[in-house]
């Protein structure tokens, strides 16, 4: 069921997934489709999330914008980040000029190049902010010493995190701590959850879906929802994935579509990354609860594999 | 008591045989009005080179094919049109297969579905001596003279022509190389009147196994279920009132269908695409030659590598993990009669609203039920039969043919 309505306010909003962000000529949502959306989410009562382009908005759209209860996402080189909910760092070249503080949600795009820099962002930040989502982009291409390093940071910054847990700071890091937390999947769930209306006043699965194909849309907030093969978007449809307990795994649709094919289908590469958050959330819980017990329900069985397709012969 | 009833034999290591198709040439002398092959012509032979490459990137790869055996495959178009080619392909596999001591040397076929028309030929004839105890050969003839030249015709300008006296010529040759071959019948819309007459007609030629199925594709015309319903039951009483079933067989009747199917003990897929591997002439590879671009209506090839960058392995996951549940509607889950039901993937994927082969085609679904019917009657009058002759019932056994 629809929970969530991304819009996105111009072509060239900020990407806060694994998308790029768009370096076409800007192109903003025209105000009455924007009015349209609003409506359409009021009536299926879906949350409101504006997505933000670098550049300033005209006072109209702020206007129409602020009719309604919504979460702001902006990209952290906007002129004013103050009243966004979550700010975007749209590249770990930018992570030095953002103003960090506790009231906000933040999100890292990074990709392997820089991966190594997360560690001592993270040594930095941990007294400062409450929650850090971390997007690796480019982890499609990722080859096998990138997963070594990628396995490396992840158990440096455990050990943070472990240490931070320990003297009862609850510091959120979504590669690591998301997972101890979860006891089901808690996925993107674009195309079933979550839709985006685009600039083009189109529904789309989400961003990178409109961003790489615009003429595949799906309905329009007057004449509804229209998803051809809805049912692939669901956990239930994705035959690897209903069978995995990698709950923080963002299981990207956008991905799994240009790297298998189909939107239900992840690719090895995908499948590994989250294994390796896996472990090492398995690694830092089993840490935190030396001391003491935290979250009692939640498991994280050791597990011989770091992809479930390699077991698909016993199923 | 034995009971007599010709069971369809497995196909070679059924099961445990690595399916690898070459599509040697795209062209045929023929143009069949059922034809898939939408893409059809005269230009895309593949090189030699090609062939070696792809083999070659095969038997480096030893670990990635654990299959115990293989089936070469060679298609077309028709494939004999590429005779010369295909010995040299199978020479060098021989050689190549001994050299490297691989674990496919000695468990390996050639395979072949030809339309009959230049079996004959010397070439032909010495390539088949020359492979004769690892090949498997079937040649497609669609039954009497008037159902044959209805679809199988010559590509000419001018007045249509049919092939069935170029074929049947070569049938008593065939018959005494390969005595147990069997055929492949496809029946579309128009057919469906000449059914009884044509598997008959089969038999009467020799052809003790007749393998025949109905178009995938969505050709079906109201009262189609009714006239192959009828048609089904006709060739049943010619069977069973003849004695037929003793020595001949026809995979249309098989006492496991119709039954409905568990949706979690019984969720496998029907179809072996990317368990198998096609390579076209320009060295690309393929889940199975149904999405190669010259086999699809609608969609883009899906392509999961080539001779030089190898197997694309992601591409390859969906296939390897589409179950019956995840791709099918809620109508066939719940369906009382869905086993024996088949479904073709490059089908499913060239009629599915979005490119995906995660949607089910189910044109055939009336067509099925129709089967399904006749089906019972054909068991209940031949056990009828056998029990009152004091024969015992057979054990149940599932004949029917999967691509
Ligand atoms: S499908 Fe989901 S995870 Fe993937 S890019 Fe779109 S919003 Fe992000
Ligand atoms: S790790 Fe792989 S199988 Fe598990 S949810 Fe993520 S994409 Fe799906």
């Amino acid at each position: 069921m629809l929970k969530y309505l991304v819009i996105q306010l111009d072509d060239t909003s900020v990407s806060f997934c694994h998308y790029p962000t768009a370096d076409t000529a800007p192109r903003m949502i025209s105000a009455s489709d924007l009015r349209k959306g609003i409506l359409f989410a009021m009536k299926e009562n879906l949350n409101i999330q504006f997505v933000y382009p670098q550049r300033s908005l005209p006072d109209e759209y702020l206007s129409i914008i602020d009719s309604i209860d919504h979460t702001k996402i902006k990209p952290s080189t906007a002129d004013d980040t103050s009243d966004a909910d979550i700010v975007v760092i749209d590249g770990m070249e930018h992570a030095a000029d953002v103003a960090w503080g506790s009231e906000q949600i933040y999100i890292l795009r990074t990709g392997r190049a820089r991966m190594q820099d997360i560690i001592p962002l993270i040594e930095h930040i941990k007294h400062i902010i409450k929650r850090l989502n971390i997007v690796i982009t480019d982890i499609d291409t990722f080859t096998q010493h990138d997963f070594t390093t990628y396995a490396e940071v992840l158990h440096k910054t455990g050990e943070i995190v472990e240490k931070e847990y320990l003297a009862g700071n609850a510091v959120q890091i979504n590669l690591l701590t998301d997972r101890m937390m979860l006891t089901s999947m808690n996925n993107c769930n674009a195309g079933h959850e979550t839709l985006t209306l685009a600039p083009d006043g189109q529904f789309h699965i989400c961003p990178a879906f409109y961003l790489e194909s615009p003429d595949e849309s799906c309905g329009d907030p007057e004449n509804g929802v229209s998803i051809r093969n809805a049912q692939l978007y669901r956990l239930d449809h994705a035959p690897i994935c209903r069978r995995c307990d990698s709950y923080q795994c963002r299981r990207c649709v956008w991905l799994n579509r240009h790297t298998t094919l189909e939107v239900n289908t992840p690719s090895h590469e995908q499948c590994v990354a989250a294994h390796i958050e896996r472990e090492a959330s398995r690694l830092t819980l089993e840490g935190i609860r030396r001391i003491g017990e935290f979250m009692p329900d939640v498991t994280i069985p050791e597990i011989d594999y770091n992809d479930p397709f390699e077991k698909h012969n016993n199923w | 008591m034995d009971y007599s009833i010709k069971e369809t034999p497995e196909s070679w290591q059924e099961g445990m045989a690595k399916n690898i198709t070459f599509i040697v040439t795209k062209d045929c002398q023929l143009a069949c009005k059922y034809c898939y092959l939408v893409g059809k012509n005269t230009k895309e032979r593949m090189p030699w080179e090609v062939a070696r490459q792809a083999i070659d990137y095969i038997l480096d790869h030893e670990q990635d094919f654990p299959e115990e055996s293989v089936i070469w495959d060679f298609i077309g178009g028709e494939p004999f049109l590429e005779i010369d080619l295909i010995d040299r392909i199978c020479d060098y596999l021989k050689t190549e297969m001994f050299r490297r001591n691989h674990h496919w040397f000695d468990s390996y076929r050639f395979s072949f579905s030809t339309n009959g028309i230049n079996y004959h030929e010397e070439k032909v004839q010495r390539f088949i001596a020359k492979n004769r105890e690892h090949l498997s050969i079937g040649i497609t003839i669609d039954g009497t003279e008037r159902k044959h030249d209805m679809n199988r015709i010559w590509k000419v300008d001018g007045a249509e022509r049919g092939s069935y006296a170029d074929v049947v010529r070569n049938i008593p040759l065939w018959l005494s190389q390969f005595p147990d071959a069997g055929t492949k019948v496809t029946i579309s819309s128009l057919d469906l009147p000449y059914i009884k007459e044509s598997v008959l007609h089969l038999y009467a030629l020799g052809i003790k196994e007749v393998n025949i199925n109905v178009v995938f594709e969505d050709v079906w015309q109201s009262g189609d279920d009714r006239l192959f319903e009828d048609q089904l039951m006709s060739l049943a009483d010619a069977i069973i009132d003849n004695d037929l079933y003793r020595h001949y067989a026809c995979s249309f009747f098989s006492e496991d269908i119709g039954k409905p199917m568990d949706s979690k003990t019984d969720n496998g897929n029907w179809c072996g695409a990317g368990r198998m591997l096609a390579i076209d002439a320009a060295g690309d590879f393929y889940p199975c030659t149904r999405f190669a671009q010259y086999s699809l209506r609608e969609k883009k090839a899906i392509k999961i590598g080539n001779i030089h960058d190898g197997i694309n392995q992601n591409r390859l996951r969906p296939f390897l993990t589409l179950d019956r549940c995840t791709q099918s509607p809620q109508e066939c889950i719940d369906c009382e009669m869905a086993s024996g039901c088949a479904w073709c993937q490059g089908e499913n994927y060239d009629a599915a609203e979005t490119s995906t082969v995660y949607q089910r085609a189910t044109a055939i679904c009336k067509m099925h039920k129709a089967r399904v019917r006749a089906n019972n009657y054909y068991w209940n009058k031949l056990f009828r039969k056998l029990e009152q002759m004091g024969e015992e019932r057979p054990q149940s056994k599932l004949t029917t043919v999967k691509c």
